[in-house]
Formats: C-alpha cells, structure tokens, sequence
C-alpha cells in the first residue's frame, strides 16, 4: 500500500516535468541545448571557451568599434598610411589610369581594417599554440582558414624558400605544411560545431 | 631612387626602410606603420616577429592591387577613366569585404565634406588647381551615383562572413527557430 501509494507521486512529479520543460525551453532556448551552427557559434558558451569564439567577440567588438571610430575621427590627416604609397601601388597595374584624391585615403582606412583583421586571426592561432610572438605560420593559417583572403594563397608559401630580406634568415621559422582547403559548390560560413580542433586541416561544415 | 615619404606626413621610413631596396620599398607600405597597426589589434603582452610583419606587408599590397583590379575592371567597362571610392567600395563588395564598406562609407563621406571645405577656402593641397577641380567636378558625379550606388551594395551583401551581420543573421534564425538550411545557403557565389 505504502510503496504504490509512493509509486503514483514521483510518475506525476515526472510528468509535470516534461510538461514544465516544454514551455520554458521555447522562449529561453538555452545555449547548451542550442541546435543548428549560427547559433552554437554566436553564443558564448560558458562550459568551454573556445579560442573561436573569444574571437568571434573580438571580431564584432572590432567592427562594431571601426563605425565609432569614423564617427568620431574629426581630423583625415592624422592617417596611418602614406597616401602617396598607396595610389604608387594602385598605380603598379598598367590598367589603372587614373586615381581620384579621394581613393588612396579610403584605402589608408581599408588597409588599417584589413591588417587588423588579419592580425587578429593570426593571433587567435598564436593563441592556440600558447605562444605570445606572432609569427609567420600564423598569418598563414588566418589566410587558409579564411576564405575572402584566398586571393593571399600564393604570397605565404613563396616566402619560406625565398626570404625577402638578410634579416629574415636569421629567424628560425619554419612554415607548417597546410593544405589548401576545397569548399563545397555552395558557400556555406564555415562555423564551427562542437569543440573546435585547430590543427585539422579538413576544417570545413 | 624614387623617394615618395616626403609627402606621407609623419611617416618615417628612413631606418627601416635600409634593409629594403629602392625599388621594394615602393611596393610595400611602411614596415612601421604596419607593425603600429598590428599592435592596436593585439594585447599588450603580444609579441610581433619580423617574418610576420613582412608577410602582412605584402599581404597589404597584396590587397590594395587585388581592390584596385577589380574596380579599374569596372571603370573599364563603363568606360571611365578615373577610380573613385566607389568604385573601390563596390569592389570590396564583390570581392567579399563587405564588412569593410559600412565604415568606409562614413569616411568618404567626411572626407568629401572636408574637400568641400577645402575647396571654398584657399588651396591647402599641393596638387594644380585644374586637378582640383577635376575632381570636385567628379565628386558631384559621385553623389549623384552614390543614390544608387547603396541601393546596390545592399542587395549584394546577402551574406556577411564572421561579421556582425552574421550576428543578426544568427539572430533571426533564433527567433524563427532553429533553421538549419538558413540564409547563408542562399548566397552562392562562385569563386
């Protein structure tokens, strides 16, 4: 009598649970139960701190402090870049005529962008081999596993047999073999899902 | 030797610039303004090795060339002959920096306002008063074409790469629920 009468409580108290959870999961949708790849990849998940996702935080701190920057940028001629370089490099390709004044500093502004993009998820790699000096193979790997810096593919791989200057050769780096990575037909965001491995070289959805 | 750091501002180039020759040192920006840059992106405890900043500065030019291709393309083709910031910004576009444009545009436009400025009070620019006017004159053809301009740059950006667009993107797919084709699959572009 006793055990059934404990029996029929704890089946009602299960079933309440299943009935609780359902409505509760719908509007909170926790992270860790979160399916799909955009949204594992855009919630920092606080059991694993991956070095992808501490770099996608940087990453929309980055943009989004580029726009605050430009809104609040008073003076152009406090540039980072040399105009006069740039539009001489714009002018390397015989195709280009002629340079409004106005290109070369939209790029002295595209360059500081881009550079920090590149040195960010050069870093990310640097990071996850603990190393605190930024090196060569890392802005190799950034260029690998990125795909709008495809167009990059042919500059790091020349310069491990032909370094550019004297100095160079005294650095004691070696470029890691890295293959190049074939994308499906269809672009996809190459988001990780689960725990991200570093050194694969399959890395891909 | 071509020496183009006298009108780069505070550039300075000298020391750096010795362990290049003249003619590289022309195709690369300044290896110091370079690291400078790579610093403000990395912690304060972060270490840069020389092999690093040389890549990135290749890498730099590298960039400008590949913008710079693609928009002399389109000016060709439209039969123009002179590369204006947008046509720099509708290149990055097409060519997957789409995150970039949306600051830039805010630098362009304050740099018109600052020409504008320029032009009503005395040259401050080195360049002939027939170049300036030139390109006042070209940059009244582009405010005419930046109101369609952005019109097109909106419609390309269907898909933004690791960006903040992909944080809304990821957004609506949560509140839509977990789509799993989602978006992304829709912009195809072929490399």
């Amino acid at each position: 009598m006793d055990q059934n009468q404990h029996g029929q409580p704890t089946q009602e108290a299960v079933g309440k649970n299943q009935y609780q959870s359902n409505p509760m999961m719908a509007p909170t949708n926790p992270p860790s139960e979160t399916i799909g790849p955009y949204v594992t990849s855009s919630f920092p998940r606080e059991k694993q701190h991956a070095p992808q996702d501490i770099y996608q935080e940087q990453l929309n701190n980055f943009w989004a402090k580029q726009c605050q920057e430009i809104e609040e940028t008073t003076d152009l001629r406090t540039h980072s870049l040399p105009y006069a370089r740039i539009k001489k490099i714009m002018k390397a390709d015989r195709d280009v005529r002629m340079v409004s004044a106005e290109a070369p500093v939209l790029f002295a502004k595209a360059c500081e962008m881009f550079i920090m993009e590149l040195t960010m998820k050069a870093w990310a790699n640097a990071e996850d081999h603990r190393r605190r000096i930024l090196q060569k193979s890392d802005i190799a790997s950034a260029i690998s596993k990125t795909d709008v810096f495809d167009f990059l593919e042919d500059i790091v791989p020349r310069d491990v047999g032909i370094p550019r200057s004297s100095i160079a050769q005294n650095f004691d780096l070696s470029m890691p073999p890295h293959q190049n990575v074939t994308y499906p037909p269809y672009y996809v965001p190459a988001m990780v899902t689960g725990r991200p491995i570093p050194d694969q070289n399959h890395h891909g959805p | 030797m071509a020496d183009s750091d006298n009108d780069s501002g505070g550039a300075h180039n000298g020391g750096k610039g010795s362990e290049m020759s003249p003619r590289e040192q022309d195709r690369f920006l300044p290896i110091a303004n370079v690291s400078r840059i790579m610093k403000k992106a990395l912690p304060a405890n972060a270490k840069i090795s020389k092999d690093a900043k040389e890549t990135v500065q290749e890498c730099v030019s590298e960039f400008i060339s590949f913008i710079t291709g693609e928009a002399s393309d389109k000016c060709q083709r439209e039969k123009r002959k002179t590369i204006n910031g947008d046509d720099l910004l509708w290149a990055m576009t097409t060519l997957g920096f789409e995150d970039y444009v949306e600051p830039l545009k805010g630098y362009l436009q304050r740099f018109r306002e600052m020409e504008g400025e320029k032009t009503v009070a005395a040259r401050d620019k080195d360049a002939p008063p027939l170049t300036n006017a030139t390109n006042s004159a070209y940059e009244s053809a582009n405010y005419a074409a930046a109101a369609a301009v952005p019109g097109g740059i909106m419609m390309h950006q269907g898909h933004v790469y690791g960006s903040a667009g992909f944080h809304q993107v990821a957004g609506g797919a949560i509140k839509g629920g977990p789509a799993y084709p989602g978006p992304g699959s829709n912009a195809g572009r072929p490399r």
